[in-house]
């Protein structure tokens, strides 16, 4: 099976089953992997009254067809479960090398059912596959458990590990990879936690075959060449992405104090540029990566040890360095560092710890709830002991465990107007109250806020910053292609910012696996995923459709008080006129519920029959659907 | 003065290259900012996440010399 590794595992933790089959291969040709692999055994396979983190959640590790091909770049691995955050189809992806080492083991997709007796981890060496107690694990941070391991395993080992907020069930968990890569969104490494899986440690030696493998490296030569001399690569290569901290100020989309403001008057001190001058030590990539974008640095701060991490990033910088207000580059990379180890999300848990530090500013939460201490804007120690309370569950640590949806309920006092987050996960790192498209992606992705489904922030000023039409169908067809990646399983900064075309990438795909694939079909795929992870959350948490889609009262009615977006709003009107352009692009009914006719036309008209027993399938439209969902936004020329 | 703007992407698209696929040669007044000569030039300041020239980070308002390369990053989501 060409581009495969070839086998499945499904592996019962209960009882240390472990079952191997033949990768089906009109499966993966249906689903094409990662992504596309998760939606649908999610959607097959668990019960719709399971509880994310009980024994009937799966949890399930899958690399894409891409992974581990040379072409740009086949580095990642998703990761996908139940959300306990959202409760909804999650799935999380990241680069690094543990995707390519698995396929090079020979799996291309893992099972895991139940919940393990004890701690555990998971070995691979080729087709050795075993359950290996994690007792000495246990407890451990995730990246200090990486270099344990390694240690004890072998360098050439890779190993995904949680930490303590996944063993805890904290709902922004993730999992770690490589000092630093994460599958960071959805709460995923929680859900690993409460399978008891401690880790994941893969050694692959085999070779992976390829159907047209002289096609296929020709092609890839020719993109490296053409990539190396493009004029953005060597900006990539030096600065990463902590170096838009600055842009994003200018356009006054930067979350400050928990998206009170949308400026960080002191962002000088915290951008990309402080970054590479104070804390960098080396640039680092992914596997078979030439664009080496991934920034080392060091934390250096009075009285704490220096710390090493991966990043800060922008989304990093945004939520932890600006929505909780730091004014230190190192005092922003050493929070990274905690919430790496620890095992959170830096997106969530900057965001979540910066929601606290609002209820503290309000006096509702009180030293008295914070064990004596304070919570104050941009204080490095307020923030690691606040965060510790977090991971370890302790006293209020506990309600912000639940994430800023879920501590806002607790909280009440209408706590829940200032949690900027939809279905329970929370927004990137771009406020939207002058980005309307950008509100509308968020409440309308299919895993709660998240720009890697929908980034409009250009498509805004493009069209128009106080427009609210038109928009829509724009975010609907980056809700595809988007999203395609991380079904490809590969990165996408080699489209966004090198100019490899969608087609290079199918073409890859064809070499790979001799599948008559085309880009079309492709984005008929993604359009697919998205439907049923959409029937799929109407399923578990009714509807309609449309009372799920909801913005935070603060992105729709608070202006913003200063800088470049002082006065403006999106204005709950214009958000329901979006979202009814939205439904309208989809092919779904005023509700938000999908029709028959498209879930018909994407071939899932399993999950028509499904909607339409829980009375939850949408109306049929009177003109019928539009024939191609989504439209690609054309560019001016100036 | 004579400078040499370079860009892939959608903002290849709006600087309209005519030296070669990336590059466009723009005529424009000495002394004048990055930030100056794209408003000349019509392309929103927001498609333009920093300049990169001589091998390093420039900001908007940095003032490019005679027949310098600039390159214009556009800014995109992530990390």
């Amino acid at each position: 099976m060409d581009g495969f590794g070839g086998t499945t595992l499904r592996i019962n933790l209960a009882t240390g089953e472990i079952k191997r089959t033949p990768t089906d291969p009109a499966f993966a040709r249906e689903w094409m992997g990662a992504r596309g692999f998760v939606s649908k055994l999610l959607y097959d396979e668990v019960p719709r009254d399971a509880d994310p983190l009980g024994p009937d959640n799966i949890f399930i590790v899958a690399p894409g067809v891409m992974t581990g091909s040379f072409s740009p770049v086949g580095s990642k691995i998703g990761f996908g479960c139940i959300s306990p955050a959202t409760n909804g189809h999650a799935d999380s992806s990241m680069g690094g090398h543990l995707g390519p080492e698995l396929k090079y083991a020979g799996y291309d997709l893992i099972v895991l059912e139940k919940i393990a007796p004890e701690a555990q981890y998971l070995y691979i060496d080729n087709d050795t596959v075993e359950l290996r107690s994690a007792d000495k694990y246990w407890g451990m941070g995730s990246i200090d458990l990486e270099k344990r391991m390694k240690d004890d395993l072998g360098e050439d080992f890779q190993i995904a590990t949680i930490g303590p907020a996944g063993e805890n069930g904290i709902v922004f968990s993730c999992i770690t990879h490589d000092f630093g890569r994460q599958a960071g969104r959805c709460g995923v490494g929680a859900v690993m936690g409460s399978k008891r899986i401690k880790a994941i440690a893969v050694r692959g030696t085999k070779s992976l075959p390829a159907h047209d493998l002289d096609a296929m490296t020709k092609l890839t030569c020719d993109i490296i060449e053409r990539t190396k001399t493009h004029p953005n690569m060597a900006p990539w290569q030096k600065y990463g992405t902590a170096f838009f901290v600055g842009w994003s100020n200018e356009r006054g989309c930067f979350p400050t104090k928990n998206f009170q403001k949308t400026y960080h008057e002191d962002w000088k001190k915290i951008d990309g540029e402080r970054l590479v001058e104070e804390c960098l030590v080396t640039h680092k990539a992914c596997f078979g990566c030439w664009m080496n974008c991934g920034k080392y640095s060091r934390a250096r701060i009075p009285g704490k040890p220096d710390t090493y991490v991966e990043g800060p990033e922008y989304e990093t910088i945004a939520l932890v360095g600006g929505s909780c207000a730091f004014t230190n580059i190192h005092h922003v990379a050493y929070a990274n560092y905690l919430l790496d180890n620890l095992g959170m999300d830096t997106m969530s848990g900057g965001s979540t710890i910066a929601f606290a530090m609002e209820c503290y500013q309000r006096g509702i939460i009180t030293k008295d709830d914070l064990e004596g201490n304070e919570l104050r804007w941009g204080n490095i120690d307020d923030f690691e002991h606040f965060l510790r309370m977090i991971a370890a569950r302790r006293g209020i640590g506990d309600v912000f465990a639940r994430g800023t949806k879920g501590a806002a309920e607790s909280l009440g006092q209408d706590t829940i107007a200032f949690a900027s987050q939809a279905k329970g996960m929370e927004f990137s790192g771009y406020d939207t109250r002058w980005y309307p498209a950008q509100l509308l992606s968020y409440c309308t992705s299919d895993i709660g806020a998240h720009h890697n489904r929908s980034w409009t922030i250009t498509t805004d000023i493009e069209l128009g910053r106080e427009n609210y039409k038109g928009k829509a169908p724009v975010v609907v067809y980056l809700q595809h292609i988007r999203p395609l990646f991380d079904t490809w399983s590969c990165c996408r900064l080699f489209w966004g910012e090198l100019d490899v075309t969608p087609e290079e990438h199918v073409e890859t795909i064809r070499h790979l696996t001799g599948w008559d694939v085309t880009l079309d079909e492709c984005f008929l795929v993604s359009e697919k995923i998205w439907n049923l992870n959409r029937a799929h959350y109407l399923e578990r948490n009714g509807g309609p459709g449309r009372k799920h889609d909801v913005a935070p009262a603060r992105h729709l009615s608070e202006p913003v008080p200063d800088g470049p977006a002082e006065g403006h709003t999106v204005g709950a009107e214009n958000f329901e006129a979006m979202l009814d352009e939205y439904y309208a692009a989809r092919g779904w009914d005023r509700d938000g519920n999908p029709t028959r006719e498209v879930l018909d036309v994407l071939g899932i008209g399993f999950a028509a029959d499904d909607l339409e027993k829980i009375g939850l399938l949408g109306k049929p439209l009177p003109g019928g659907i539009p024939k191609v969902r989504g439209q690609k936004l054309k560019p001016k020329a100036m | 003065m004579v400078l040499y703007l370079r860009s892939g992407g959608k903002l290849r698209d709006k600087l309209q290259p005519d030296v070669d696929h990336y590059t466009r040669r723009v005529e424009v007044e000495s002394g004048q900012t990055i930030r100056e000569i794209l408003g000349v030039l019509g392309i929103d300041e927001g498609f333009v996440a920093f300049a990169f020239a001589e091998g390093k980070f420039r900001r908007l308002d940095y003032r490019p010399h005679e027949e310098e390369v600039v390159t214009l990053q556009p800014p995109v989501s992530g990390g």
